[in-house]
């Protein structure tokens, strides 16, 4: 790779040696990109108040040579999305979005892909660096964030025979295969995740809705902790563990009195994932 | 090129201190190889006892080798006054400045979810239980100025505001001898925000 300059934003900063720092780095043309910014802690004026969490920059970066990590050369601050600092509910939806990609978001890809995830990614940091958030749009925003990083469950039709799912009450939700079974495909099969058909409209809604706009969707409670339990299992499935953030942002939300406890999250918890 | 198995040894253990590369360690090794006993015995024997001997302070949790700390036990700063800090280094950065003479409490780093630390990874429970206590009138919050430094200084002003105790933050602004036109616009917008009279 030669000299590449890029629009980037950080999703993860780590501290290296004495004075350095790597990035973790989302481009829209290629996808993740790790890199070195090499005396990042010490000078002032290089990189000075541009390598923070959540950052959009305009980047020029030096391609890898041999074993050595590709180079930060130039930052230049575009966007900061400051309300995520100063409120640590933001800043932990933030984080929790941000730890989702740098672990699904893949690194290279095809071209128009990678641009609508940057998109997406600029899009919900400025949604939730807009408003409080709460549990609706948490769930919807990670549901789309799964759809921008191209797993998008099946919401509508089975899974299987491809017809849709009918009927008013209870289906089964099929989670390592993406989305709902109907009746006959179902029979004999365990461990399927129960879900109410309203559920997976209102989850649909959610995909379709303009971002701008998902606060104005509402679900129950019941339906709410059903669309909860889908998509964590989902992104549980996907990510192949539970995100680092997830605890603290669960935590902050139960502090705030706008999340069940993870005994009520349990409690209705009837069938063990599929 | 390597001369023997001890030198190797001791190149390979300094290489792992920050600020060191192969380079100087190699240097370093030669220096000590040729160094008077009694100096190559002094620094061995400082850096066993370190480990030994140095200790968390009881009440502000910096490094020392009493606990409480000098600074805990010093009957002439503001029993009143706390500064918030993330590491013990901070703390030495603002002992150095001889700007601050109440008393701190080091939490240890500040939330990085990422990492999976949280308030139950940092001393927020001792420092809310110290206000609690109430002889705290002032916190100064004195989180690094990031991202990650200013959520946690957000978060613990939440916790700490139903104790009534005024709540501050450190100041943003330009470092002394930086250049306006190299500064990111977030800086020089916090500089013109929190701009003071003369």
């Amino acid at each position: 790779m030669a000299t590449l300059r890029s629009e980037a934003l950080i999703l993860r900063s780590v501290d290296f040696g004495e004075s350095d720092r790597i990035l973790h780095l989302l481009l829209p043309d290629q996808g993740r990109l790790t890199v070195i910014a090499k005396g990042a802690r010490r000078s002032l004026k290089r990189f000075s108040g541009t390598l923070d969490l959540f950052n959009h920059l305009s980047v020029q970066v030096e391609g890898r040579r041999r074993n050595s990590m590709a180079r930060l050369e130039q930052a230049r601050l575009i966007r900061g999305f400051a309300p995520l600092r100063v409120d640590p509910m933001r800043f932990a939806l933030g984080c929790y979005l941000l730890e989702l990609l740098d672990r699904l978001a893949p690194e290279g890809g095809v071209r128009a892909d990678m641009q609508q995830l940057f998109s997406f990614a600029l899009d919900a940091l400025q949604w939730v660096a807009a408003r409080p958030p709460d549990l609706t749009q948490r769930t919807i925003l990670e549901l789309r964030a799964l759809d921008a990083l191209g797993l998008r469950p099946e919401l509508r039709d089975c899974v299987r025979c491809k017809r849709e799912v009918v009927g008013e009450g209870e289906q089964v939700f099929h989670v390592a295969e993406g989305g709902p079974l109907c009746g006959t495909c179902a029979v004999s099969l365990e461990g399927l995740l129960s879900v109410h058909v309203g559920t997976l409209r209102a989850l649909q809604q959610g995909l379709s809705l303009d971002l701008g706009v998902i606060d104005r969707l509402s679900m129950g409670p019941s339906a709410l902790a059903e669309a909860r339990r889908l998509v964590t299992r989902l992104q549980h499935f996907h990510v192949g563990m539970t995100l680092q953030s997830e605890r603290f942002l669960d935590r902050l939300f139960r502090e705030s009195g706008i999340s069940p406890s993870p005994a009520e999250t349990l409690s209705s918890d009837r069938f063990p994932v599929a | 090129m390597r001369s023997s198995p001890p030198i190797d040894r001791l190149v390979e253990s300094l290489k792992r201190l920050p600020g060191i590369g192969e380079k100087t360690a190699t240097r370093l090794a030669f220096y000590l190889v040729g160094a008077a006993d009694n100096q190559v015995q002094a620094l061995a024997n400082a850096i066993g006892r370190l480990k030994q001997e140095i200790v968390l302070c009881e009440r502000c949790f910096d490094l020392t080798d009493h606990s409480p700390c000098q600074i805990c036990l010093d009957p002439k700063r503001e029993p009143g006054l706390l500064c918030v800090v993330e590491e013990p280094a901070d703390l030495a950065a603002i002992e150095k400045s001889a700007s601050f003479r109440g008393h701190y409490h080091v939490l240890g780093g500040a939330f990085a979810p990422i990492d999976g630390v949280g308030p139950d990874e940092l001393r927020v429970r001792e420092l809310l239980e110290r206000v609690r206590g109430g002889e705290i009138q002032e916190v100064v919050l004195a989180t690094n100025p990031n991202t990650e430094g200013d959520a946690t200084a957000h978060y613990l002003a939440d916790q700490l505001r139903e104790s009534g105790v005024k709540l501050s933050r450190i100041a943003y602004g330009m470092p002394l001898g930086g250049d306006l036109e190299y500064a990111d616009h977030v800086t020089v917008g916090l500089c013109i925000e929190n701009r003071r009279g003369l």
